[in-house]
């Protein structure tokens, strides 16, 4: 078959990406303001509701609201894409041939890109509250990369999936919304019951919020054991999504 | 020749392909119905449907092959094999060389960007680098005509000027083998007669061409071979007045 090899799709990969960090925005006044500000508003939101109305006693809570709301957002963002990044892209997959892992390849490329963009936000919050990583801030693309790689694997078995039975993309929106409330964004881990301690190892993506809260607040080094875990967790989904995928991909052009 | 045959850049070589439908009716469509079916237990063993039945040809490098045969009878899926879109049940098909289609015009055109933009990212999906597309950009313009419009949004273009630029950057990827799929219907008499003059160019200078169509003319007018595709079975294949003469005899309800 004439296949290009992989490196060849690069340039169409990127091209992809920047369409869609720059389509995202384009036509609304703010821009990409708009990827700081849904956190901001949340921010306020969770704030109000938690910290004001129910009166957790967390300190720095609004700090750590938004810490751990920046990678959520990249995930679940990364993931509602990611799921229909197959089935909205049919006109394209029907008639072009390119390795099809691509597609939710930038959709949780695209979030990312807008994840770095709000970080400067964050160090001006940080910064305000005399707060930050020091030296720890060189484990932030360890916990970047294992978050890339959990979200395409996850995402490689929605976008499978979503391309036989769309019905997936309808059960997304709760799912998230669970996943949400079972990762420690609102509460921070320590406040987590002991009977419920499990969850944080079936969960990987609990260490992995926990850990940019350290990071970022405490200024400690990621390495907890959960942490490992999830990485070798990271790995097998990684694994398992690609083979999926790739067992079914040449089915996607008939079936979507 | 110093090299095998088999190996010649520009050459196509389909062996022995059958290619099963994928008949929506015939695949559960929800969860529903795969919990159903699932429930059931596996269906009673369903009659399989071939779009394509033991097809095979050799298309030597530049030369000019015809592909016909009626609405329904393969060539679509035959094209999509060639492409590598998707892959036969049974059988090979050894593609040597870059391969263009003209099936895959404006694949990744977004309507809020300008026509530049549209140009570079469509490039990349047809497998050309920045630079390369950089190199061509002048005279995909001058050739789609559009050197007044090329920085407005996509969406404000006619649909004439959309398919004249998503021709012009399909003609100018430069292939060593070109698939052209009955597109030529493109812009108005003179624009047509210019596709005409690039698609000659491109077999003078030695591409292999692809001419998939139900319609005589064309066929006759650009190809040396052809084959001859009915209900998924190569009926003929040879000298292009010969496959066309019992295609039109057995359109015409007299022959074979």
């Amino acid at each position: 078959m004439t296949t290009r090899p992989w490196l060849a799709y690069r340039e169409m990969f990127l091209g992809l990406v920047e369409r869609e960090v720059r389509a995202r925005y384009r036509g609304s006044f703010l821009g990409f303001l708009w990827s700081l500000l849904n956190p901001l508003l949340l921010m306020g939101i969770y704030s109000l509701v938690f910290s004001v109305f129910m009166r957790i006693q967390v300190p720095h809570y609004a700090l750590m609201l938004f810490t751990g709301l920046l990678p959520w957002t990249w995930f679940s963002t990364s993931l509602a894409n990611g799921t229909a990044s197959i089935t909205a892209n049919a006109n394209l997959i029907k008639k072009v041939y390119f390795p099809l892992e691509i597609l939710p390849l930038v959709s949780v490329s695209t979030n990312w890109v807008n994840f770095l963009f709000s970080l400067p936000v964050l160090g001006l919050f940080l910064a305000w509250e005399g707060l930050g990583p020091g030296w720890a801030i060189l484990g932030l693309p360890l916990l970047m990369a294992l978050q890339f790689l959990l979200t395409l694997g996850v995402n490689l078995f929605l976008a499978t999936l979503n391309a036989f039975y769309k019905d997936v993309e309808q059960l997304l929106g709760p799912v998230l919304m669970a996943w949400f409330y079972l990762t420690p964004v609102v509460y921070p881990l320590s406040m987590l019951p002991s009977d419920y301690a499990w969850l944080i190892h079936v969960n990987p993506m609990a260490p992995l919020v926990s850990a940019y809260q350290d990071l970022f607040l405490k200024g400690q080094w990621p390495g907890s054991p959960a942490l490992a875990l999830a990485a070798l967790e990271t790995i097998v989904i990684v694994l398992l999504g690609w083979l999926f995928f790739r067992r079914r991909k040449f089915i996607f052009a008939e079936v979507v | 020749m110093a090299v095998t045959a088999t190996t010649d850049i520009g050459s196509v070589e389909v062996r022995g392909v059958w290619k099963e439908y994928a008949l929506a009716s015939q695949r559960p469509r929800t969860l529903k119905e795969a919990v159903v079916e699932a429930l059931r237990g596996r269906l009673p063993e369903r009659p399989r449907t071939w779009a394509l039945q033991d097809v095979g040809f050799r298309i030597e490098p530049g030369e000019s092959f015809g592909i016909i045969g009626t609405n329904g009878s393969g060539k679509s899926t035959l094209l999509k094999l060639l492409t590598g879109i998707s892959k036969p049940t049974r059988g090979t098909v050894d593609v040597h060389g870059k391969v263009s289609a003209l099936l895959e015009l404006g694949a990744g055109f977004h309507p809020d960007f300008s026509g530049r933009e549209n140009t570079f990212l469509n490039g990349a999906i047809l497998g050309l680098s920045r630079k390369e597309v950089a190199e061509r950009y002048d005279r995909i313009v001058a050739f789609a005509e559009l050197a007044d419009h090329i920085d407005q949004p996509v969406k404000t273009y006619s649909s004439g000027m959309y398919m004249r630029l998503a021709f012009s950057i399909a003609v100018h990827v430069e292939p060593e083998i070109l698939i052209i799929d009955e597109v030529l219907a493109v812009g108005d008499a003179a624009f047509q007669k210019k596709c005409i003059e690039r698609i000659r160019g491109f077999r003078r200078e030695g591409r292999t061409i692809i001419f998939v169509s139900h319609s005589h003319g064309q066929v006759a007018e650009l190809c040396s071979r052809a084959a001859w595709i009915d209900s998924g079975v190569l009926r003929a294949v040879g000298p292009c007045e010969d496959v066309l003469a019992q295609y039109e005899a057995h359109l015409a309800g007299t022959g074979v």
